[in-house]
């Protein structure tokens, strides 16, 4: 994307004022017309929109703000208000943007689409991991845009009910339940790499942290019932579909004659997650 | 427009300012002042990093935006490949983002990072495992934050050298094109 690197840029001082001119040629041109407008971003490369899965993308029909002291006092930031400028970027409302003077569509967005957006993300990767689906089979297109904020939410949530069964030693309970989960993915994940697999890291921690989503709700239903036999079969049925969720995922990342390699930290790991949860009472 | 520019300006996002420091500021305060109230370990860690975690997503998401007009993000792109992307407002906008907002968020943003750093320290000689795990998920989250803006300002001082070569190269370019034409 750069261009050549070298400084040929003459000194700050004179480029300053160079700058400056370059600004009113901007503002000249802009009231002009449109017809010899410069971009007024460098042509970035095609910016991919973020795949958004389920939400339909609000496209941003607000250029850059114009003044500081313009800001509309509006509750929890919003969006700037919409700015008098060139018509040029008035005619990019489109998601596929140019590039050209259309402010990008994810910088000036409200947050409340920010929000949205990201809360549509987080529900769409646990039915992509979770649940059956047509796209399993394909690892790199199913959790394409990970994320972070589930496996983190089940991790606390998984750790929060195990310390809430527990009757004594509640602040450990927690505290080993979180540093194992979280410690485990990392290191699952750098053991899928080690043995030469090809799985994005961030991406193969968002699905093993996802995959805890059965693991909560059975941990969930046995803090609710007390009986030993009950929790020993919800369990096990957690256990079996979490194992299910991953698998596709982990042994698709690595070469065949090393799937049980890959995989069976991971049942391990669900194993002993199963075992502390039958375990607390 | 211009002469705002030399003129002592106010913040310009008040709101914007004061969420971005709320939640680091709430985050250490609750860590710090939690010890001596809250005797609960399992509160102390989840509030804490729930509050770091939520100011990570508003400075990245929120703040970052708004006070430097800059955000950065990862995408996995056909290839399957992770791709870390950076953006930023145009140079127009860039230049009259207002100063006293960006110095706000780039020192908290920096302090908080030493804040935590400091408190580690102090529970590393304390022996504190558990609390190392707190001050080690929120350093986490604030390293996280730094790294991506710094590589996003980076990103954006490039492009706005290339564009001023660009643009300085067609303003030559036309200069002579029109010399020319009236020759």
């Amino acid at each position: 994307m750069s261009h050549s690197h070298s400084d040929t840029i003459p000194l700050h001082a004179s480029s300053q004022s160079d700058i400056d001119e370059i600004e009113n040629l901007i503002n000249a041109s802009v009231l002009s017309g449109p017809a010899t407008v410069l971009p007024a971003r460098p042509p970035s490369p095609p910016r991919a929109q973020i795949p958004v899965s389920s939400s339909p993308f609000i496209p941003s029909n607000i250029p850059p703000p114009p003044l500081a002291s313009h800001q509309k006092p509006t509750p929890v930031p919003a969006a700037p208000p919409p700015a008098p400028v060139s018509s040029s970027s008035q005619g990019n409302r489109t998601v596929s943007s140019s590039g050209f003077g259309s402010a990008p569509n994810t910088l000036t967005e409200p947050v409340w689409n920010t929000v949205k957006r990201d809360l549509s993300r987080i529900v769409s990767n646990l039915k992509l991991v979770v649940f059956p689906n047509p796209y399993r089979e394909d690892p790199g297109k199913a959790l394409r845009d990970w994320d972070l904020w589930g496996p983190f939410f089940f991790i606390v949530f998984l750790g929060l009910t195990l310390s809430w069964s527990a009757s004594v030693k509640k602040s450990e309970v927690f505290a080993v339940a979180f540093a194992v989960l979280a410690a485990g993915a990392v290191i699952l994940t750098l053991n899928v790499l080690l043995l030469g697999g090809k799985i994005i890291f961030f991406q193969s921690l968002s699905l093993l942290g996802y995959c805890l989503f059965p693991l909560d709700v059975g941990a969930l239903i046995c803090l609710l019932k007390d009986s030993v036999i009950l929790k020993v079969i919800v369990v096990c049925v957690t256990l079996a579909w979490s194992s299910w969720a991953a698998y596709p995922f982990m042994s698709s990342a690595v070469n065949p004659r090393r799937k049980a390699l890959a995989l069976y930290p991971v049942c391990l790991m669900y194993v002993s997650v199963g075992f502390l949860i039958i375990a607390i009472d | 427009m211009d002469p705002n520019l030399h003129v002592q300006e106010n913040y310009a996002n008040p709101k914007t300012c004061f969420f971005h420091v709320l939640f680091k500021a709430a985050a250490l305060a609750f860590y710090i002042l939690s010890a001596l109230f809250i005797s609960n370990f399992v509160i102390i860690f989840v509030m804490t990093v729930l509050l770091a975690a939520l100011d990570f997503w508003v400075v990245k998401n929120v703040s970052g935006r708004i006070l430097v007009g800059l955000r950065w993000w990862n995408e996995i792109n056909d290839l399957g490949e992770s791709v870390w992307r950076f953006e930023c407002l145009d140079q127009e906008s860039l230049a009259r983002m207002n100063k006293k907002d960006s110095w706000l968020f780039w020192w908290t943003l920096y302090l908080t990072a030493v804040a935590w750093t400091v408190l580690g320290i102090f529970s590393l000689i304390r022996f504190q495992a558990d609390y190392l795990l707190v001050i080690g998920v929120c350093l986490t989250l604030s390293v996280a934050n730094i790294v991506g803006f710094t590589k996003c300002r980076k990103d954006a001082k490039k492009q706005i050298q290339a564009f001023a070569q660009q643009t300085i190269a067609s303003h030559v370019s036309s200069t002579i094109q029109s010399a020319f034409s009236v020759v």
